[in-house]
């Protein structure tokens, strides 16, 4: 005699092996009335002696059980604090449909995924044109042009990307902004890309060398 | 209140019946949305068209017991078209604090609150893994409440389908849940 036949347990499953099979696909068939409370005493009992050698039958009507006190409590969520403002507001008779929604359009332009990249290029803008813009290098720094002009190259270089990336992410920010832009006073956004525009022409130009 | 007063109000034009209606149905709006599209933003604007759609059709609000299912059913039709619409781009499960938040009951103490949010996030992504008929068996009947019928008059499938599927839909879930260590 092996040690496997000394355990009953092993005895059983060796059994059911041989003969029906183990009984789980039953006990699960039967699993949701048992945890609703339908099944008849002898049946339910039948069931109870199969879970307590069953490890993977009872944690499955364990969580048949914990799923159904949990899921009645999930059919209601709060919408957050303004929501029904919001549903108020658009159907309202006196603001239906008169202007966009700011606030929707504000926190969308926050979600937005490159508003970070954006935010980021904006900054490095406004450093570039700190840096280099208002000053005129070639009166200000000795004709040392040893280092003037490499460091000179250097800037025109980096001018001329700053340029590149303007064009490209103007065609986002216009997108990104589109409807704040509805939403300000008409010609503020056009001005300030044309004095953006305007500084980096006068950027780009106060960097090109005397000879080129 | 009862349904049908508030409804007669606001077909009247009451602004604060209006109002009141809103409150009492946005829970179970958002709820039903945010199940579906798991993502509380989505949600959130979903909902609310949902709510502009009664407004426009107020005449079409059914009485009495019937206001619930057919609100739910215009909000599983918003939810679905908006999920066709979402097919190209790929759904984002999981959940950030604030929508946990979203999911928390004010009534317990801080510990059992957490591990409540807890649970309820793993029914809420355990029912993301569904196949669709399933989770939405599990969505309208388990969670919402709504009858066999109900159920079949919106899934537009046989009472018998809902009937057997609902048990499979249950147990499905159950293994998600028991194979993450709900149960266990
Ligand atoms: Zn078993």
């Amino acid at each position: 005699m092996d040690e496997r036949s000394l355990d009953p347990e092993a005895l059983t499953q060796a059994i059911l092996a041989r003969t029906s099979g183990a009984p789980c696909r039953r006990a699960r068939a039967l699993a949701c009335d048992f945890v609703d409370g339908g099944l008849d005493g002898a049946q339910a009992d039948l069931l109870r002696g199969h879970l307590a050698h069953c490890a993977a039958c009872s944690a499955l009507v364990r969580a048949l059980a914990e799923s159904g006190r949990l899921l009645p409590t999930l059919a209601e969520a709060d919408p957050g604090p303004w929501f029904t403002q919001r549903v108020l507001r658009s159907t309202s008779r006196r603001s239906a449909g008169h202007g966009p929604d700011v606030r929707a359009a504000w926190r969308k332009l926050l979600h937005r995924p490159r508003i970070a990249l954006e935010t980021a290029y904006l900054g490095a803008v406004a450093g570039m044109m700190g840096l280099y813009a208002p000053v005129p290098w070639h009166s200000l720094v000795p004709p040392a042009q040893v280092w003037t002009v490499p460091l000179q190259a250097s800037a025109q270089r980096a001018a001329g990307a700053v340029v590149r990336v303007e064009q490209y992410t103007a065609a986002s920010l216009r997108r990104t902004f589109l409807p704040l832009r509805e939403a300000s006073p008409a010609g503020l956004w056009q001005r300030a890309v044309a004095k953006v525009r305007g500084w980096l022409k006068r950027l780009e130009a106060a960097l090109k060398p005397a000879n080129p | 209140m009862e349904p049908t007063p508030l409804l007669a109000l606001v077909r009247n034009g009451d602004e604060l019946a209006w109002e009141a209606f809103v409150r009492r149905f946005q829970g179970r709006v958002f709820g039903l949305a945010y199940h579906y599209t798991a993502q509380a933003e989505d949600a959130q604007d979903l909902a609310q068209e949902v709510f502009i759609r009664i407004y426009q059709n107020l005449a079409l609000v059914p009485d009495e017991d019937g206001c619930l299912p057919w609100i739910l059913r215009i909000t599983r039709n918003a939810c679905i078209d908006h999920l066709r619409r979402r097919k190209a781009r790929p759904p984002l499960w999981d959940l950030s604090a604030d929508e946990l938040f979203d999911l928390r009951s004010p009534e317990q103490g801080p510990e059992e609150a957490h591990l409540e949010v807890v649970r309820r996030t793993m029914v809420h992504r355990a029912l993301q893994e569904l196949t669709d008929l399933n989770r939405e068996i599990i969505l309208l009947k388990e969670i919402q409440g709504l009858g066999l019928e109900e159920i079949a008059a919106i899934l537009e499938v046989p009472v018998g389908t809902v009937k057997s599927r609902s048990s499979r839909a249950r147990l499905e879930l159950a293994q998600k849940l028991a194979a993450a260590g709900m149960g266990g």
